[in-house]
């Protein structure tokens, strides 16, 4: 049973599974850390997709569908802002409308540019090349899973690294840090509170942008209507899991990862989509519970003490 | 929001920008005129696509369909005001419905008798199952100090999964390709009322479901103290309010209507429980957004319930008749939103004049949740 269910290739589904989630959760981890509490990564995650399977089949090239899902993630993370940080809206009242939003768009500009409803695939639409690694890449077992990647899923692994030393490194990250936790200590120091917010915020759009595209031209060739099913609040999840550190929500995303590559596999075997398809959301809450002291801040926004 | 004095002597203009620097009315115009680019970019003709969606929402079977549409969409806004009034933030709306809703077209489908036995039992089980469903993540929260925000909101995905197996595995309909159950029988259907062309006897329901919560919101003590506690936990808390208890207490109520109104989905409207369909909707999500938008007080829930449904049925109406997806009301609803929480009224109105009182700044936001 267990010689079935894990070898190479179900490692390989887990880390296509995961570099979505990871790139999301690595966007909102900085928002966390600037004091801004996102819950708009699913809908800017959709709407990453669908602009860049329309910028792939505009130009025939995923090179434009890049840079498509990238700009579709930074205009709702523009809005998310301008709305929580220039105008103090309540960021979960905002976050939950931009992700309709972006469900709602999606729906709607689908069969309104490409004449479906549901699903689309066309032969225009180039999706991400996987770049292996010559040499790491024949490594038996770890090669075709690591070494094997989109450019995106590179970047992801190579992000989290980055980012550690972005936020604590750099005065860039202290400053961000003081901006999060201590804004106005920060700003008597001359540092701008709302200047490190939004950056923090189209940093997040940036990654949710990227995440969508890996999606739509990377897991997959095609766009789907809610096709981010749910990731963008897995993603939530791994930021909360994981208190906002990089190895730490790595580690979250790779759990919730592994779930949906189970998920997929235990699929082929034999068991019932509508079960594999909840595994990912039950490990979610699973964790969620074995992991309950954490949450005091969340708990105290939502419920005021 | 109403400017107490008459404006005197300033002519249509001044009241025409009295009544737009509302910020709900202006967050309409901005949401309708960005609407308006979109359908125009998209290469349609915008004029044409909002006439047909007004006359698709109030003309022939459009205003039936209206009124049909709204007792979900405002059923799920007052289960919404329920939670978020308190300061519970339940995004488990869609989960509570889909539960509750095949529960109670189970009872429907299987149990002989009388309609009215069965409807009613149906009603209860429907309830039933989403309160039951709505106290896990509720119990999250006050033993195990899970956020239901986040709680909530994934067990959206186990019970889109769970109703899924349970209508596939167990209670398949095989003469039909759908994946889907049995037919309600005509005995145990919600029965309609013969006036504006049948709307089904739940919108009465659902009245007076509204006019129960504005009674029990203003003049009970259990509506006193949920507003307390949605206003300052901390400080409820402090005035000897058992905020625990109480989560459990809005989540049951709130998980309960949840079920009944996925119950009457099935009964009353759909017949038959088609895997996805209650999810498909949007339904829970449209509710929200309305209760955001009447900021939980209940005749307003019914106003802007009516609103967001004849956007729903007029959207359908443009789609048949202008070419132009009806998932644009869907776009409508949430920029009204988006407007209204990023208090946009006042960038463009109150910067010209003295600049805005406290109690104007309070009263725009969406505070209550």
């Amino acid at each position: 049973m267990f010689d079935q269910l894990f070898d190479a290739a179900l490692l390989e589904s887990v880390v296509r599974a995961m570099v979505p989630i990871l790139l999301a959760a690595l966007g909102g981890m900085i928002c966390e850390r600037a004091g801004v509490f996102q819950i708009a990564m699913e809908g800017m995650m959709l709407a990453g997709a669908f602009a860049a399977m329309a910028g792939s089949y505009l130009a025939v090239s995923s090179g434009l569908g890049i840079v498509f899902g990238v700009t579709a993630g930074v205009l709702i993370s523009l809005m998310l802002a301008f709305g929580t940080v220039s105008r103090q809206g309540d960021p979960i009242v905002l976050g939950i409308a931009l992700n309709l939003m972006a469900l709602g768009l999606t729906g709607f500009l689908l069969p309104q540019i490409f004449g479906v409803r549901g699903t689309f695939r066309h032969e225009r639409i180039d999706g991400l090349d996987r770049l292996p690694i010559p040499g790491l890449s024949e490594i038996p077992w770890i090669g075709p899973v690591l070494f094997d990647q989109t450019i995106l899923g590179y970047l992801a692994f190579l992000l989290v690294p980055a980012i550690w030393l972005l936020l604590f490194r750099t005065p860039v990250g202290l400053r961000l840090r003081g901006v999060g936790e201590r804004p106005l200590a920060a700003e008597s120091l001359g540092v701008s509170p709302t200047a490190y917010k939004y950056g923090a915020v189209i940093a997040s759009g940036v990654l949710s942008g990227l995440a969508g595209t890996q999606l739509a031209l990377g897991n997959l060739v095609l766009f789907a209507e809610g096709m981010s099913a749910g990731r963008g609040w897995v993603a939530v999840v791994a930021v909360m899991l994981g208190r906002a550190h990089p190895f730490a929500v790595f580690g979250a995303s790779l759990l919730f990862a592994f779930a949906e590559g189970l998920g997929f596999r235990l699929q082929g075997n034999g068991l019932p989509v509508q079960i594999t398809d909840a595994l990912p959301f039950l490990v979610t809450l699973i964790a969620l519970i074995a992991a309950r002291k954490r949450f005091a801040r969340l708990l105290d926004l939502t419920t005021g003490g | 929001m109403a400017d107490a004095q008459p404006i005197q002597g300033r002519g249509v203009a001044a009241r025409v920008e009295a009544v737009l620097s509302h910020p709900v009315v202006f967050s309409l115009v901005f949401a309708f005129a960005l609407g308006w680019v979109i359908v125009y970019l998209t290469g349609n003709d915008p004029g044409f696509a909002y006439r047909e969606m007004y006359d698709g929402a109030i003309t022939g079977s459009g205003l039936r369909n209206t009124l049909g549409r709204a007792v979900p969409i405002v059923g799920m806004a007052l289960a919404v005001s329920v939670a978020f009034r308190a300061g519970v933030i339940n995004l488990g709306g869609e989960g509570q419905m889909v539960m509750g809703g095949l529960a109670g077209s189970l009872v429907a489908i299987y149990t002989p008798g009388p309609g009215e036995i069965v409807i009613p039992l149906a009603m209860i089980v429907g309830g039933l199952t989403g309160a039951l469903w709505a106290m896990l993540p509720a119990f999250g929260q006050t033993r195990l100090r899970l956020p239901i925000l986040i709680t909530s909101l994934l067990l959206n995905y186990v019970a889109r999964a769970v109703t899924g197996y349970l209508v596939r595995f167990h209670f398949l309909d095989d003469s039909v390709t759908l994946t889907s159950t049995q037919q309600v029988p005509q005995t145990a259907r919600m029965p309609r009322l013969p006036v504006f062309g049948g709307v089904s006897l739940s919108l009465v329901l659902v009245i007076l479901a509204v006019a129960v919560a504005w009674v029990v919101y203003r003049r009970t003590v259990a509506g006193y103290e949920t507003q307390m506690a949605g206003f300052n936990g901390r400080f409820a808390r402090y005035g000897g309010i058992q905020v625990e208890r109480q989560t459990v207490g809005v989540m049951v109520v709130a998980g309960a209507i949840g079920g009944v109104i996925g119950t009457h989905m099935i009964i009353g409207d759909a017949y038959r429980f088609i895997d996805g369909e209650l999810v498909v909707s949007g339904l829970a999500w449209t509710g929200l957004l309305v209760a955001l938008l009447a900021a939980n007080h209940p005749p307003m829930i019914l106003v802007a319930g009516l609103l967001f449904s004849g956007l729903q049925i007029g959207g359908l109406a443009m789609q048949r008749n202008a070419d132009v997806s009806w998932r644009l009301a869907q776009v409508l609803q949430a920029l009204v939103i988006v407007a209204v929480a990023s208090r946009l009224a006042f960038d463009l109105f109150r910067r010209r004049r003295r600049g805005p009182t406290s109690g104007e700044l309070e009263s725009a936001g969406v505070g209550e949740v």
